[in-house]
């Protein structure tokens, strides 16, 4: 299968002079065309520093990210913004729709910065909206909907563009556990009805247990990684516990 | 501790507070500055009318503060607003609401403590640059300009009750937010604009008002200064008043109608960040609709008084050498008798200037008012206004003694006046019989080289008033010195007189020096009040578009940070603020802008209908002048806030 992105000896370090935190330790992995994967860790693991690398939004002190080929490290400051809008999409735990901003505004939101035309936008809306069930919604703005709503509008905005990549930063961290299910339902929808390739930075085992794969990340290195290699949910969860109490399970918390 | 925790506030607070800041700084200046102006000793020395114009000026500076006060509640209500985050967490901590506001007060105290020093010592120097104007304005020696302890305490008073105002919003709003609304915000919701269909109609009639009331203004002038004359003056009221109006429903409506227009057009929307600047703006202009009217009417009000403030003083010299093209003109009642002869007042000037020429003449009158009847001023009113007559060779010597081109009579007579609807008064079938002769109306003439009471006149030839009545015994002079005590000879010109039960003071010489030193006092004293409200209200409109643009930025700040996300770059992000900002600051502006052109044309005609056709260019250029002013100050204002807002609101990549 295709490989997406490559994380390779990559590792940051914040602040100066005597106080230096290193966030992330040399981490490599990959990830390939329609995985869904998630990493896992406590806080302070790196999770979110590790996110920001990959979505441009920062930049690692050492070692190369690559993106369908592309080392980011090369990118040019005006190429970053055009790659992040094209190449990438993000889900995050505010949701972070636009309250100025109809359902249907927020999603093609992307496609109007890409400048995309009239027809196709309305054509990729409807796509988006139809997979996901927001049809109805199109018209509303994001007051009024319901937090599993508005975090649906969030993943159609995300995938509207086709890219490479979805970020999800703890998208399940602002919904209670029912509307959490239901949004990890339309992770798996986006994954394997539309083919997007989803890396998803959670500390919920039971949202976990919903990607394909698991990363665990402990001072800024990848201590552990699992994959469900064809078992149900439930065995993949038990497995995430597992592997959080030999990490320290007690550190779990966000 | 509540002064410490106060002061240290203002020290983190800084780059919100700067704002307010400025806006309180220069109020103040302004103010310590047109205080000192009204209580100038010097300024009384040169415009006997200061005293008379004080209570007026005192009450512009009260309306001013009242307007101050007003704007600066705004501001506070936005810094309370950027900060009720941080008051919430004070309130879930156990502080009291009359704990915070104590705070909040005290910080508010001190800056307008600090902008009080800051304005008081800005404003000494605005005063002395006030007073170099006004000086100059009229013509006399510019001294170093004395402060007054009048000024000071006024001054003071006014910043006192103008934080007095603002703290008593502060302490309603600070009463009434509960902690929720504090910590989380007023919950920020797009709504849709009711009735928009309405609003759209209010804009496009108030459009139609505003054109109308122009036009409607530039004929009412007309008609006041070429028709019959009796026109009143409540059509111009009317069109100043629909104008008012207009310009106030005009930015309600539009505000709250063609965004959501132009929402409606997909390929529009589509573009870029088209949607976004639209949504934000909808948002923004709905619920400042009727702010942006308010403003668009102060700057509409800076606008117009600006030109027409400006208008009075290049029309003054132009205005003073038409109805005094003598130096000296001697107007003597033949039939009463006259306290200070032409023989005692020729004594009284050569005390204080040489006399360069002396034309007498007389103006004569055949004791009734047929020429009168093709007027206006005839019937029962009138009865008692007599026609008067003025032999050609006196004319033609007055016109040479001005180097005017004498008159022809072309064997009739010709009607002079200097007021300019008798010139579209039809006299062509009048007839005049003097000394068995018949004279037909030949012309009309505005050129008239004196100065006297009457509505019109007739010049006739020589012959024709031979016998009749002298009506009015004048003369003429022209003195060799261009600087003299006008002030002292129109004293020695006047003496005291009794009419209605009142004793007052009068005179039949009108000396053209003390009349335009009369005149520029009051110019300057109109221009400086003018300007002063001019300077205030635009200053206060923009202050409040950048205090609005501002307290939004932490909201604006999420906002631009998930089109930054969804790969939006610097220089999109750039553009779309520009144009949101530049789109918020330009609604107010547009139109009192525009309204500056029929301002400038309808003082331009003003002009020529006065007849000053030199004067009513000069009206254009200054008109032109005004609005680049205003632009540059405007955008000078755009641009610093569009700077503040970018350096905090746009996100670049790391």
């Amino acid at each position: 299968m295709k490989e997406v992105l490559q994380v390779k000896n990559v590792t940051k370090y914040y602040g100066n002079g005597s106080v230096v935190t290193r966030a992330l330790n040399g981490i490599s992995f990959k990830v390939h065309q329609g995985e869904f994967t998630a990493i896992m860790g406590a806080s302070g693991s790196g999770k979110s520093t590790l996110l920001n690398v990959i979505s441009t939004i920062d930049r690692a002190s050492a070692g190369d990210i690559y993106l369908e080929g592309k080392n980011l490290a090369e990118l040019k400051e005006n190429q970053l913004s055009a790659f992040r809008r094209d190449k990438l999409g993000f889900i995050f735990q505010e949701y972070n729709l636009l309250d100025t901003l109809t359902v249907a505004e927020n999603i093609t939101l992307p496609l109007n910065l890409k400048k995309m035309d009239v027809e196709t936008t309305n054509k990729e809306l409807m796509r988006v909206s139809d997979a996901l069930g927001i049809t109805d919604q199109l018209s509303k703005f994001p007051y009024e909907l319901s937090g599993g709503q508005r975090q649906r509008v969030a993943c159609a905005r995300a995938i509207i563009t086709r890219p490479a990549l979805v970020l999800a930063d703890e998208p399940t961290g602002a919904l209670d556990s029912q509307n959490s299910k239901q949004l990890m339902k339309t992770f798996v929808q986006m994954n394997e009805s539309l083919g997007s390739t989803i890396l998803m930075v959670t500390h919920d085992p039971v949202v976990g247990s919903y990607a394909k794969r698991v990363l665990f990340l402990k001072d800024g290195k990848i201590w552990s990684e699992i994959d469900n290699s064809g078992r149900d949910r439930q065995a993949m969860y038990r497995e995430i516990l597992s592997v959080m109490a030999a990490l320290g399970g007690d550190t779990f918390v966000h | 501790m509540f002064i410490k925790l106060a002061s240290r506030n203002v020290k983190r607070q800084i780059g919100n507070y700067m704002i307010y800041f400025i806006t309180v700084s220069l109020t103040v200046a302004l103010m310590f500055a047109i205080n000192n102006v009204i209580f100038s000793k010097k300024l009384q020395e040169y415009a006997a009318q200061m005293e008379m114009l004080r209570p007026g000026l005192i009450g512009i500076t009260i309306f001013i503060s009242l307007i101050v006060s007003f704007v600066l509640s705004y501001g506070t209500s936005f810094i309370l607003k950027l900060r009720k985050r941080e008051f919430g967490t004070y309130l879930t901590l156990g502080m009291t609401r009359k704990n915070i506001l104590t705070i909040f007060v005290l910080e508010t105290l001190i800056l307008c403590i600090a902008a009080l020093a800051t304005g008081i010592v800005l404003g000494l120097f605005i005063y002395q640059g006030l007073m170099g104007l006004l000086t100059y304005l009229m013509e006399v020696e510019y001294v170093f300009a004395d402060y007054s302890m009048e000024g000071m305490t006024f001054t003071i008073v006014m910043v006192t009750a103008v934080f007095l105002l603002s703290s008593v919003t502060s302490a309603i709003y600070l009463k009434r937010v509960s902690i929720y609304q504090l910590i989380h915000g007023d919950r920020m919701v797009e709504k849709r604009v009711k009735h928009p269909v309405f609003w759209m109609t209010l804009t496009l009639i108030s459009l139609a008002g505003i054109v109308e009331s122009c036009i409607a203004f530039y004929k009412v002038i007309e008609h006041l200064f070429l028709s019959d004359g009796n026109a009143s003056e409540w059509p111009i009221m009317g069109c100043m008043v629909v104008l008012a109006v207009t310009v106030v429903t005009f930015h309600t409506g539009f505000a709250r109608s063609v965004v959501n227009l132009m929402l409606k057009n997909r390929k529009l929307c589509c573009r870029g960040t088209n949607i976004f600047v639209l949504r934000q703006l909808s948002g923004k202009l709905s619920a400042n609709s009727i702010m942006a009217g308010a403003l668009a009417f102060l700057i509409a009000f800076a606008a117009i008084g600006a030109n027409v403030s400006f208008s009075q003083k290049i029309t003054e010299q132009a205005v003073l050498n038409k109805f005094y093209p003598f130096d000296i003109s001697a107007i003597l009642d033949a039939y009463e008798e006259n306290p200070i002869g032409l023989e005692e007042a020729r004594e009284i000037i050569l005390r204080y200037a040489g006399i360069e020429k002396e034309i007498d003449f007389n103006i004569y009158t055949t004791g009734d008012n047929y020429l009168h009847g093709f007027t206006i001023w005839s019937g029962e009113n009138f009865k008692r206004v007599k026609d008067s007559f003025i032999r050609e060779s006196d004319i033609n010597r007055l016109n040479a003694a001005l180097g005017w081109e004498p008159i022809d009579l072309k064997g009739g007579f010709v009607i002079m006046s200097d007021i300019p609807q008798v010139m579209n008064m039809d006299f062509s079938s009048a007839e005049l019989t003097l000394n068995g002769k018949t004279y037909s109306c030949t012309g009309k003439t505005d050129v008239m080289p004196l100065r006297a009471y009457f509505f019109f006149a007739a010049i006739v030839p020589d012959e024709a008033v031979e016998g009749l009545d002298i009506q009015t015994q004048c003369a003429s002079f022209d003195l060799k010195d261009e600087k003299f005590d006008a002030h002292g000879l129109q004293s020695e010109l006047s003496y005291s007189t009794n009419g209605n039960g009142f004793t007052f003071m009068r005179s039949d010489y009108k000396i053209k020096e003390y009349e335009r030193l009369q005149r520029s006092s009051s110019t300057a004293i109109f221009i400086i009040s003018t300007l002063y409200m001019a300077v205030v209200f635009v200053f206060m409109s923009m202050a409040i578009l950048a205090l609005k643009t501002l307290s939004g930025m932490s909201e604006d700040r999420r906002r631009y940070d998930v089109l930054f996300r969804l790969g939006a770059g610097e220089r999109e992000q750039s553009k779309t603020l520009f144009l949101q900002i530049f789109s918020f600051f330009f609604l107010p502006f547009a139109i009192p802008l525009l309204l500056n052109i029929p301002a400038g044309i309808t003082c331009s005609r003003i002009m020529e209908l006065g007849g000053l056709m030199k004067q009513s260019g000069e009206i254009l250029v200054t008109t032109v002048l005004i609005t680049t002013v205003m632009a540059a100050i405007y955008l000078l204002y755009f641009g610093a806030t569009y700077l503040i807002a970018k350096h905090n609101i746009v996100r670049t990549n790391i």
